[in-house]
């Protein structure tokens, strides 16, 4: 009975679906293919497109030959790496905060790990220069403390660009930690507890290997979006930050190759769907190893 | 016996409140070494708030909780040496039974073989031989249930508190599982604190049990004690099925008492050592205690009454009878005294005095 049981639900569904259901969905995916994979394509077409108008991987040669090319590629993994790390790291506390506590303190720090998302990119970056920059809050308030003489590099590099996507990104990490952490049953905790855990082994053992599925999706989730982030790497970044958005947006607007240009965000492209495909896999095989569902 | 000498768990004036929300009323109380206690009461009478308490999951606003003589108020959860078993079982997904049942001993840092030893011992007493490296998804109720249990004694704690454990299991099981734990009980020599609010398993299981209500003890006793003698109408309704007869009228008559109910009908009753006569608004008889009178018999309390409603449940029938304008008594009678007996017969009832008990609310 238990065997036959998909099978008949399946059939069950399949009859609810008439050919009218589908009438609904020729909008959205025309426009997806018209807006959406269409230009995708062209785009995938034209880094394969040769000087001479004939196809070949020239263009992929010169990218993968490329010095700075190459050096973009790693700055660009390096950050997003760094920046899934810190999100995941700092999400964390909140997360578990936001899904255990009872207090009217939940709802404002809610309000203040989401807040950040409903100002636009580039008015937070702006924000974050204002704190960062040579003359910023961080450097004038170490220097009139004597802390340090000199003011310190913030901006115009890693940190300044790490430090404005974290902020960025931090609630799409909080968000995925939540779920995960409110699914898992309190009593288990109380259980460990009484069993005579102590709360930090209580974290070790039961909280933190119940949630890793949630630390993947906010580690995948914070690193394709900083990977192809453009405004806060090119704000905090600086010019001399140069990663494969900010390359690919100086190639069409600045050097007009649009080939080169399609080339890097052929790469970007096919490294985003590479890491997406390998953790939803990783992820699967910890769901499984866990026993959870 | 239960001196706070021998105790296992004492309270004392134990009080909870979230602001003005009184939930537990200062609830003294007094479980000795190797008893099977139950907490019984309906949801919301306090009766996991003050396990919650005892676990250390929450702390009393007034009063004290010992355990084993020291005041544990300020003692984390996981210093104060108890087991604990949830309705939910909360069994950890990710780990084996067997590392479920180890994970107590592992948090105590004790050594691996005699974790072994000890994992051993409490699968055996569980009945789980066998099951060690399942996966508690692969588990049935039951079999979660019993990995729970063997979890919660494995450490060997001495007090182990159940918070209604058998509730999500099917009635058979629950039934044979209410034998068993009460076997696992003696056999380990183990204070049991079990909370339910079913009062079946309190009867079948309990040495003693602790009857609350709105956040204090209604009453405690011996099962027997509380079923035959019950303190108040509260306990009388809430422990097995009762009639709650209203007294308009009290008067002594030879060392008994004369109880007239509402509609007049007269019922001579024993004594009440506790209750002044003065006191006495309802009396409480068990259906079970209502008998039929067979022709030529002659005895006290004899009610006549016209049958309203039956119903039979196959060893024996429960009767509605109207005794006297819309005071109705019900009877629970073996079946085969209920000859040419229907709806809307005419019959005769009777009380032993002894059946009836005078209560003051």
């Amino acid at each position: 009975m238990n065997v036959s049981e998909p099978i008949s639900a399946a059939r069950q569904r399949r009859s609810f679906l008439s050919p009218g259901a589908y009438v609904p969905l020729i909008p959205p995916v025309s426009a997806l293919l018209l807006f959406f994979a269409l230009p995708m394509g062209m785009m995938i077409g034209l880094s394969f497109e040769t000087t001479l108008g004939g196809f070949g991987l020239s263009n992929y040669q010169d990218f993968f030959t490329d010095d700075l090319a190459l050096d973009g590629l790693r700055r660009t993994l390096v950050m997003s790496g760094l920046v899934a790390i810190s999100v995941t790291v700092m999400a964390y506390p909140i997360a578990y905060f936001l899904a255990r506590s009872t207090t009217r303190w939940r709802v404002i720090v809610f309000a203040l790990a989401i807040a950040p998302e409903l100002a636009g990119v580039v008015l937070r970056t702006y924000g974050w220069l204002v704190i960062l920059e040579k003359n910023g809050f961080i450097n004038d308030t170490l220097i009139s403390l004597g802390l340090i003489e000199e003011p310190l590099p913030l901006i115009g590099n890693m940190f300044g660009a790490v430090v404005g996507l974290t902020h960025v990104l931090l609630p799409f990490g909080i968000l995925s930690l939540l779920t995960s952490i409110q699914g898992i049953d309190q009593n288990l905790e109380k259980s460990a507890q009484i069993l005579g855990a102590s709360r930090l082994s209580v974290l070790r053992h039961i909280v933190f290997p119940l949630s890793l599925p949630g630390i993947m999706s906010s580690f995948l989730i914070a690193f394709t979006l900083s990977a192809s982030a453009y405004a806060t790497p090119a704000l905090l970044g600086g010019i001399k930050f140069k990663v494969l958005a900010t390359m690919i947006y100086r190639e069409v607007l600045v050097l007009v190759n649009w080939p080169a240009a399609a080339v890097m965000a052929t790469v970007l492209l096919v490294i985003v769907i590479g890491i997406a495909f390998f953790s939803t896999r990783a992820e699967n095989r910890i769901v499984n190893r866990l026993h959870v569902r | 016996m239960s001196s706070a000498d021998t105790a296992d768990i004492q309270l004392v004036d134990v009080t909870k409140s979230y602001g003005s929300n009184l939930v537990v009323d200062k609830v003294n109380l007094i479980v000795p070494k190797g008893e099977f206690v139950s907490i019984l009461g309906p949801s919301g009478c306090g009766k996991t708030t003050t396990l919650n308490m005892v676990a250390g999951f929450h702390e009393p606003t007034s009063g004290e909780i010992r355990i084993r003589g020291t005041n544990q108020v300020g003692v984390p959860p996981e210093k104060r040496n108890i087991g604990l078993v949830f309705q939910n079982y909360a069994l950890f997904p990710h780990m084996t039974v067997a590392e479920n049942v180890a994970f107590g001993l592992k948090m105590k840092r004790k050594s691996r073989a005699e974790t072994e030893v000890a994992v051993k011992n409490a699968l055996r007493s569980v009945h789980l031989e066998g099951y060690e490296s399942r996966y508690p998804k692969e588990l049935s109720g039951g079999q979660q249930q019993r990995t729970a249990l063997a979890r919660a004694i494995a450490p060997q704690p001495s007090v182990l508190l159940l918070d209604e454990p058998l509730s999500n299991l099917d009635l058979k099981l629950r039934e044979a599982m209410r034998v068993e734990l009460k076997e696992i009980q003696e056999a380990l020599g183990m204070t049991f604190v079990y909370v339910t609010h079913d009062q079946e398993e309190a009867m079948a299981m309990s040495d003693r049990v602790v009857v609350m209500s709105g956040g204090v003890v209604a009453q405690e006793g011996r099962p027997v004690d509380i079923y035959q003698n019950p303190v108040s109408a509260f306990v009388a309704d809430f422990i097995g099925k009762s009639n709650l007869l209203p007294v308009t009228k009290v008067d002594e008559e030879k060392g008994k008492l004369r109880l007239t109910l509402k509609g007049g009908t007269v019922l001579i009753a024993d004594p009440s050592a506790s209750l002044a006569p003065g006191k006495i608004e309802l009396c409480c008889v068990r259906p079970e205690n209502v008998q039929l009178v067979q022709p030529g018999e002659t005895a006290e309390n004899v009610l006549p009454g016209r049958v309203d409603k039956m119903v039979n449940l196959g060893a024996h029938v429960d009767l509605w009878v109207d005794v006297s304008r819309g005071c109705t008594v019900k009877a629970q009678i073996p079946v085969r005294r209920l000859q040419n007996v229907d709806v809307g017969s005419e019959i005769k009832l009777r009380i032993d005095p002894a059946a009836v008990q005078p209560l003051a609310h």
